[in-house]
């Protein structure tokens, strides 16, 4: 159980993703590399790792399964070579993250990336920096294994590292196994406690917008 | 009145960006949440990877608030991302003074910013409003905004990092 941003970044080694996301590698002392080091013991049967081009196939696969969760599949504009041009240039719109297994724990169909989470910085006008968690997802049969909840303890430790004091993501109000997990590491419902909706200008309206039009 | 200008914000604008954005915060009842300093706008407004952007409204020495100010109005802005469509505008504050409402400003604000989003090929501009802010609501509606809390079911969700102090103060 989380009760703290502390306690959701553990204790790990952030140097093999900073550079990733084009932030300087800060020095870290010999307690934090031998933690990092147990800390790859301890979770033998997945790995976290930042996301590579190489990995967009898998993340538009499993983005597609989780718009179709979401029952909003006929909603992606988004393919493959989008996110490759999006989040691997060198001022990205997003960062991601993969959960891997080994080949011998692959899933039914063969895929040993198994998890995603994709992030970006934003901004808070009370608080400063911020990470914004896009999406989290786990395959049906990897979920219960703690992937979810090391996918969102490394984005946090990222938005840390890079001087954020907020992680903020959104939540469909019928996802009831996600509003409980979320609940359950400590995160609040601004919805709800503070009356703020989510609202959106798009398309058309957009257009129209812009041009002047009421 | 006709004559405002509205520009992007330079590194001499932060104090009056702190300053609007503790008016507005104050009118939503929430100043105290504002520990934003001057130092962080400055540093992460105006380096090589900015994490906003912002607009203000200026209007000329002899149009100055009672306060005496000419900055009068702002809009913090950044680009954020949405897997299934791409490219989002989110729109972080939008804040006109008092005194300078009904003038258009606060039209001109969301018009520049939907024609900042189109040029940079965003599909969308996403914001929050709080649902006991009325006439906001009301604002963003006539010009074609849906509220997704109420229509799609989105939740806003948020973790924060505990004070530092705060923590060192229960080790105790």
């Amino acid at each position: 159980m989380f009760n703290r941003w502390e306690d959701l970044c553990n204790v790990i080694s952030l140097r093999p993703l900073l550079p990733a996301v084009g932030l300087p590698t800060p020095v870290l002392p010999t307690w934090c590399l031998i933690l990092y080091f147990l800390d790859i013991f301890h979770n033998m049967d997945f790995s976290i790792r930042p996301a590579t081009l190489e990995d967009c196939k898998d993340i538009a696969r499993m983005l597609l399964e989780l718009a179709e969760y979401e029952k909003v599949l006929d909603q992606i504009k988004v393919t493959q070579k989008d996110l490759e041009q999006d989040g691997f240039i060198k001022n990205p719109f997003f960062h991601g993250i993969v959960a891997e297994v080994p080949e011998e724990h692959r899933s039914k169909e063969g895929h040993t990336k198994v998890g995603y989470a994709l992030y970006f910085y934003s901004y808070s006008s009370w608080k400063g920096r911020a990470v914004y968690m896009e999406d989290l997802y786990v395959m049906p049969e990897f979920r219960g294994k703690g992937i979810g909840k090391a996918l969102m303890s490394k984005v946090a430790q990222l938005g840390l590292a890079a001087g954020c004091s907020l992680l903020n993501f959104s939540v469909l109000d019928w996802n009831k196994p996600s509003l409980d997990f979320y609940l359950s590491q400590g995160c609040s419902d601004i919805t709800a406690d503070m009356g703020y909706h989510c609202m959106r200008c798009e398309g058309d309206e957009l257009e129209k917008l812009a041009q002047g039009g009421t | 009145m006709s004559n405002f200008i509205l520009r992007k914000t330079e590194p001499k604008d932060v104090s009056d960006i702190l300053r609007l954005i503790k008016e507005l915060a104050k009118f939503e009842e929430m100043e105290e949440q504002v520990v934003l300093t001057e130092k962080e706008l400055l540093e992460d407004g105006f380096g090589d990877h900015p994490f906003y952007h912002c607009v203000v409204a200026e209007v000329p020495q002899e149009k100055q608030s009672s306060d005496g100010y000419t900055v009068i109005g702002f809009a913090m802005y950044y680009f954020t991302y949405d897997p299934w469509i791409g490219k989002l505008l989110y729109l972080e504050d939008f804040y006109v003074m008092e005194q300078f409402r009904g003038y258009g400003i606060g039209s001109d604000i969301p018009k520049l910013l939907s024609e900042t989003a189109v040029k940079t090929r965003c599909s969308s501009m996403h914001f929050i409003v709080a649902e006991w802010n009325k006439t906001s609501i009301e604002f963003y509606k006539r010009r074609g905004a849906s509220d997704l809390s109420d229509e799609e079911g989105w939740r806003l969700y948020a973790i924060e990092k505990e004070d530092p102090l705060k923590i060192s103060a229960k080790k105790r």
